[in-house]
């Protein structure tokens, strides 16, 4: 491995915080997205208002604030809700955690919309095959059309993704370990810029790469069955 | 003893909005019958058939099946069921069979056909496959079944929906204008396969303009004319001597 001053195993380290905050992050915005675009779907009222209030307020901040919000704001409301119940003592969130809640939440707030257009976009006659069928609701949504939303979603999905895993960059500041980070502090101690964002670049087009390929095989795969036109 | 009907509507009425597309529909079916629906389209033949299990909710009415009637209860603007568990096991045993397939894009044939028997009444997984490859056979399309919907013509793809329909072992089958999304060429093919359904003695109720094959394998056949039974009968009173004037017009007017 390239040496980079001793920082490149610092590098390397940085980069699996980087990707398993990236999936983390997937897994808590795909859940959120999908109840996001259910709720969004439901004839419940107030359901609709949580999601659009949800959609509205996250994708109308940067992520920037988003995780800075987090981060010191949790700690204060978790701290005041366990003083509630008698609970004194200091109360922190890691910067990992934060970074999830931060970063799954903007994520599903996104996805909330791709997942909704794909539940729409399943035709009628398909609920009604597996209705005529007595198959009950939660199975028609696992069996008949989960598969078919997700076929839809992928592409929309695979996009979020890769500003997902940029983002993670964003976690730097309040101090998690990821690529961005340790690019930063071998900067400073070595005083050459140049080369360890660069480094930091490479890593990232790297990852990206991957998961534009893993996406593309996912989305083959999804596709088995319908024809192109 | 007297014999309980398969199927019994009794006063079915279903409004949209402002428009009463069902006035009062009453319908028996006994095992073995094979009833055809007839009427000129808004006559409200399609919406009786999916009001049968609820693809369509009435406003009013009665859906006894077995001697079993389905309990509904009033929602926001018509009838819902009140026990849901009863609904979906009435579902299990009524088949149905969609004008546009509705096949599942993601499944291949086989798998299209073994989802009902095998996920919703949990059968074992062998025996499922076995008796889905034997209805693949019946309906001609055994060789096709590890393909995907979209590799398949319109009347193979209702044939595999039939077969998907056989496969829940239902004691009635309900066919929604089946041939109608199809090319002519095809028709022929899917009509094959019920008639051959309607000789085992399988209870049927078809909403169809085929009137040729209904005048040849139904047992009653009944038209309806703005959301009423204008007239019915056997096919031969129905189409050798209609007593309304509507009927005489619609017959005359198809054939």
């Amino acid at each position: 491995m390239i040496d980079l001053h001793g920082f490149g195993n610092q590098l390397l380290q940085g980069a699996v915080i980087t990707v398993e905050l990236a999936f983390a992050s997937l897994i808590v915005g795909l859940i959120l997205g999908l109840l996001g675009a259910s709720a969004k779907l439901s004839s419940i009222k107030a359901l609709q208002w949580i999601a659009n209030a949800y959609t509205t307020i996250i994708r109308g901040i940067p992520e920037l604030l988003t995780v800075l919000i987090i981060y010191f704001g949790a700690t204060s409301v978790l701290m005041s809700v366990a003083s509630l119940f008698g609970y004194e003592e200091y109360i922190e969130i890691g910067p990992f955690v934060a970074g999830v809640t931060a970063l799954g939440l903007t994520f599903g707030a996104y996805a909330t919309e791709v997942f909704r257009g794909a539940l729409q976009s399943i035709p009628k006659g398909q609920h009604e095959a597996a209705v005529a069928l007595g198959m009950g609701n939660v199975r028609k949504f696992y069996r008949i059309i989960l598969p078919q939303v997700w076929r839809m979603a992928l592409p929309g999905l695979g996009n979020l993704f890769l500003v997902l895993l940029k983002d993670t960059a964003l976690v730097s500041v309040v101090g998690l370990d990821d690529i961005m980070r340790k690019a930063s502090i071998a900067v400073s101690s070595t005083k050459e810029p140049f080369l360890f964002y660069s480094a930091a670049a490479c890593m990232y087009l790297i990852l990206t790469i991957i998961s534009m390929v893993a996406v593309h095989y996912m989305e083959k795969k999804a596709s088995r069955g319908i024809k192109r036109t | 003893m007297s014999k309980v009907p398969a199927l019994e509507l009794n006063d079915i009425h279903k409004t949209f909005g402002d428009v009463e597309v069902l006035k009062g529909i009453s319908l028996k079916a006994y095992d073995g019958d094979v009833i055809s629906i007839l009427g000129s389209s808004g006559s409200g033949k399609s919406t009786f058939l999916r009001c049968i299990n609820m693809l369509e909710n009435p406003t009013k009415g009665e859906i006894i099946f077995n001697g079993e009637p389905l309990s509904l209860k009033p929602g926001e603007t018509d009838l819902v069921a009140a026990n849901m568990k009863q609904l979906t096991q009435m579902r299990q045993q009524i088949g149905f069979v969609f004008q546009s397939f509705n096949l599942w894009p993601h499944m291949t044939i086989l798998e299209n056909v073994m989802e009902g028997p095998a996920n919703v009444l949990k059968r074992p997984k062998n025996e499922v496959k076995a008796y889905a490859e034997h209805l693949l056979n019946k309906v001609g399309i055994a060789d096709k079944k590890d393909m995907y919907p979209s590799q398949l013509s319109g009347g193979q793809q209702q044939r595999v929906a039939i077969a998907r329909t056989l496969a829940m072992d239902p004691q009635v089958i309900l066919f929604d204008e089946p041939t109608s999304a199809l090319d002519p060429e095809l028709v022929g093919e899917v009509l094959g396969v019920m008639r051959n359904l309607a000789d085992e003695g399988r209870t049927m109720l078809i909403v169809t303009h085929e009137m040729n094959f209904a005048r040849e394998v139904s047992s009653e056949v009944v038209f309806l004319h703005q959301g009423l039974v204008e007239e019915k009968g056997t096919p031969t009173q129905v189409f050798e001597n209609p007593q309304s004037e509507r009927c005489k017009g619609f017959l005359s007017s198809t054939f």
